[in-house]
C-alpha cells in the first residue's frame, strides 16, 4: 500500500491531473444522472391508481367543466377533480426598484376534491379549513414556503401570463395553508381555488385544462380509460385517458428524448475518461518496468508486481470518485445546489447513481490498470534487467 | 566445505524471432560454500545468463542448476520468487534502488515478505545499513546519494535478509575508481566476515582480483579458471 501511494506521489502533476479528469467526468456524469432524474421525477411519483384525462388533440386544448359529473359517475371511479395550469409569475419588489421573480407551478383545481385524489399532499386540519374558507387562499408547499420566505396568513401576487385580470393588476392570494408530503414529491407547487380563477378570468370560464380520476381498482385502468374516451367519443371535446405514469411521460416527450441524450454524452464522457485514464497508467507502468523486475529479483510474485499496477490505477480513480462523485453529492444532496430551483423542483443525484459513478470509477481503474498490470505480470526479471 | 552451487550439463538457448542463439553450453560447475567468484568474460559470453540461473530469474534449456541444495528446475514461478527471498541477494550495475522510497525502505523492501513486525523488519534494515557505513543517510533518498552510497544501500538491500548467496552482476561498473574500490572491499568484508558466498559477473580485472576464484567464460563455455 505504501509502495503504491508513493509511486502515486512519483509524479503529482501527473497523478493530480489525471484524477482531476476523472473527477471531472464523473462530476458531469453525477450532474447528468441529476437531470434525468430531475425530468424523470414526475413519472416516478406517478400513482398506478390514477387516471389523466386531456383533450384527445392536445395538453393545451381545454375540456369543459360539465365532463366532471360524468367521469365522477362512472363505473370504476372513486373520486375525480379537474384542475387547470395558471402559469403566472411571482414578482416581489426590491429595495433599489428592483424585482425578484420567480417562476414555480400553479394550479386552478377544486380543492377539496384535487387533494382528496391526491393522499400524497398532508395539510393539518385547522389550514385545510381555513383555505376551504378563503375564495383567494392558496395552499403552497413547504419548499416553496421556505424559498420565497411565506408562512401561513402571509400574500403572494402572481403575474398572470395566460390568464388576466379585467383590470390588469396582480392575482393576489393568501397562504392559508402549507404542505408536506408522504413520499418524494413535488414540494414546491400552488394550489388555489379553481372558481377563484374562472369568476376572475375573461375568456374560457367553464374550461379545465384536465381531469384526475382516482380508480376503484388500478388493474382496471386500461378498461376505464377506454370507457371514459368512448364516453366523449364524437363529442366536441373528445378525450385522451391515460394513467399518470404515461401522461407525465407524455409530458416529457414534449422536451424531446432528453434521457437519451445525456446518457450518450455521460457514455462519452466516461469513454474519454477511460482512454485518458488508460494512457496514463501505461504511461506509468513502461517507465517503472526496470522497479518491477527488480521487485522480482528480490522475491516478490508476479502477483505482487500485477497488485502494485492494479493498486494504482484503483487509487487514482478512486480519488476521482471522492471528488467527482463525492463532490457532486455534496454539492447537490446535502447543500442543495440546484442550477434552476423553479424549473427542477426536485434536484438530486440518485444514490443509484451515485453507486454507478463509483462502480464506473472502479472499472475504469481496474480497466485502465489492467494493460500495464498484465505486462507486469508476464515481466520476465531477467530479460528486463538485461534489456534496459 | 559442501557445494553450495551445482551446475550439471547446463545449456541456454534464447530464441529471437526463428533464430536460435546458444549462450551458455553444457556447462558444468561447482562452488562452495563461502567462496568468492568473480566470473569473467567478454560482453555476449554468457556470464549474466549464468547468473541469472543461479539466482533463479531464468531457467535452462537443459541440465540441472542447485542453489542451497534446491533444484531449481522443480520449483514453480512463485517458488521461485519465495526461495529467492529467502536464499539470495540481489546487486545489480545501476544499483536499482526504488527512487520513491529512503535508504531504509529500500533496504526494508525485501523483509516485507518475511514474517517480521514492522520494528524488527526497522532494526534488521538499521543493523543492514550500520553494517554498510550508511546509518546516518538512512533517511535519504536515492536521488540525495552518491552513486557509491546507491550502491552501498543496495549491497545493504541485499544482504538484509540473511542469504547464503550473494550476486553481483557489474556492481561496480557504473562507479568511479574510488568508490569501487569501497564497495569491493565491502563485498569482500560480506565475504570474510560473514561468509556470504559471493558471484559477481565483472569485466574490470582490478575488481576479479578481490576474488578468490576466477571463471572465464567465453561464447558460453567456461574456458578457463584461476584460484588465488
Amino acid at each position: 500500500m505504501r509502495l503504491i501511494l508513493l509511486n502515486l506521489l512519483r509524479s503529482p502533476l501527473r497523478t493530480g491531473l489525471t484524477v482531476f479528469g476523472t473527477a471531472v467526468a464523473l462530476t458531469l456524469f453525477c450532474l447528468l444522472e441529476a437531470l434525468i432524474n430531475a425530468f424523470n421525477v414526475g413519472v416516478d411519483m406517478s400513482s398506478a391508481s390514477r387516471l389523466v384525462v386531456m383533450h384527445k388533440e392536445s395538453l393545451t386544448l381545454l375540456l369543459p367543466e360539465s365532463h366532471l359529473p360524468v367521469i365522477r359517475h362512472m363505473d370504476g371511479i372513486r373520486r375525480a377533480a379537474s384542475g387547470v395550469w395558471f402559469g403566472g409569475l411571482y414578482e416581489e419588489p426590491l429595495p433599489g426598484g428592483q424585482k425578484r421573480e420567480e417562476f414555480f407551478a400553479q394550479f386552478a383545481v377544486d380543492l377539496d376534491n384535487y387533494l382528496a385524489v391526491y393522499p400524497e399532499i398532508l395539510i393539518p386540519h385547522e389550514q385545510m379549513e381555513a383555505l376551504r374558507a378563503d375564495r383567494r387562499g392558496c395552499v403552497i408547499g413547504d419548499e416553496l414556503a421556505r424559498r420565497l420566505s411565506k408562512k401561513v396568513g402571509d400574500r403572494i401576487a402572481l403575474r398572470g401570463l395566460i390568464w388576466a385580470k379585467p383590470d390588469g393588476s396582480p392575482w393576489e392570494f393568501n397562504v392559508r395553508a402549507i404542505y408536506t408530503c408522504t413520499q418524494t414529491f413535488d414540494r414546491t407547487m400552488m394550489f388555489f381555488h379553481y372558481r377563484y380563477l374562472d369568476e376572475t378570468r375573461q375568456f374560457a370560464k367553464g374550461m379545465v385544462g384536465w381531469y384526475v380520476a382516482e380508480l376503484t381498482d388500478p388493474n382496471r385502468c386500461a378498461e376505464v380509460a377506454a370507457r371514459i374516451d368512448e364516453r366523449f367519443a364524437n363529442s366536441p371535446f373528445e378525450t385522451k385517458t391515460m394513467n399518470e405514469k404515461a401522461f407525465n411521460m407524455q409530458f416529457l416527450s414534449m422536451m424531446g428524448n432528453l434521457e437519451l441524450l445525456f446518457r450518450f454524452i455521460g457514455t462519452v464522457v466516461i469513454l474519454t475518461m477511460l482512454l485518458i485514464s488508460a494512457n496514463t497508467m501505461m504511461m506509468a507502468g513502461r517507465e517503472r518496468t526496470r522497479e518491477m523486475a527488480v521487485l522480482k529479483a528480490l522475491g516478490f510474485s508476479d502477483g505482487y508486481v500485477f497488485y502494485v499496477l492494479i493498486g494504482e490505477a484503483l487509487a487514482v480513480a478512486v480519488l476521482g470518485a471522492i471528488l467527482g462523485a463525492g463532490g457532486t453529492w455534496l454539492g447537490i444532496n446535502v447543500l442543495e445546489w440546484n442550477p434552476k430551483r423553479d424549473f427542477f423542483p426536485i434536484f438530486r443525484v440518485p444514490d443509484v447513481s451515485l453507486l454507478a459513478a463509483l462502480l464506473i470509477a472502479l472499472a475504469t481503474g481496474i480497466l485502465s490498470g489492467l494493460v500495464p498490470a498484465v505486462a507486469g505480470l508476464r515481466l520476465k526479471a531477467a530479460e528486463a534487467l538485461r534489456a534496459v | 566445505m559442501p557445494a553450495i552451487v551445482k551446475l550439471e550439463d547446463v545449456t541456454k538457448i534464447y530464441t529471437k524471432g526463428e533464430n536460435e542463439i546458444l549462450t551458455l553450453d553444457h556447462i558444468s560447475l561447482e562452488i562452495e560454500e563461502g567462496d568468492f567468484v568473480a566470473l569473467m568474460g567478454p560482453s555476449g559470453s554468457g556470464k549474466t545468463t549464468l547468473l541469472n540461473l543461479l539466482g533463479g530469474l531464468d531457467t535452462p534449456t537443459s541440465g540441472r542448476v542447485t542453489v542451497c541444495g534446491q533444484d531449481l528446475s522443480d520449483l514453480t514461478s512463485r517458488e521461485l520468487a519465495r526461495w529467492r527471498a529467502d536464499h539470495v541477494g540481489f546487486v545489480f550495475q545501476s544499483f536499482n534502488l526504488l527512487p520513491v522510497l529512503t535508504a531504509l525502505q529500500n533496504v526494508e523492501l525485501p523483509l516485507t515478505l518475511q514474517a517480521l513486525d514492522a520494528g524488527e523488519r526497522r532494526a534488521h534494515a538499521v543493523a543492514a545499513l550500520r553494517v554498510v557505513g550508511l546509518e546516518d543517510r538512512m533517511d535519504h533518498r536515492p536521488g540525495e546519494l552518491s552513486g557509491g552510497q546507491e550502491q552501498r544501500v543496495a549491497i545493504a538491500r541485499a544482504l538484509v535478509t540473511d542469504p547464503r548467496l550473494v550476486m553481483a552482476d557489474e556492481p561496480t561498473g557504473d562507479l568511479d575508481a574510488h568508490s569501487a574500490h569501497e564497495v569491493l572491499g565491502l563485498v569482500e568484508q560480506l565475504n570474510e566476515e560473514l561468509g556470504k558466498t559471493i558471484i559477481i559477473v565483472t569485466h574490470d580485472p582490478h575488481a576479479a582480483q578481490f576474488a578468490r576464484r576466477e571463471l572465464h567464460l567465453e561464447k558460453g563455455v567456461l574456458s578457463r579458471e584461476r584460484t588465488r
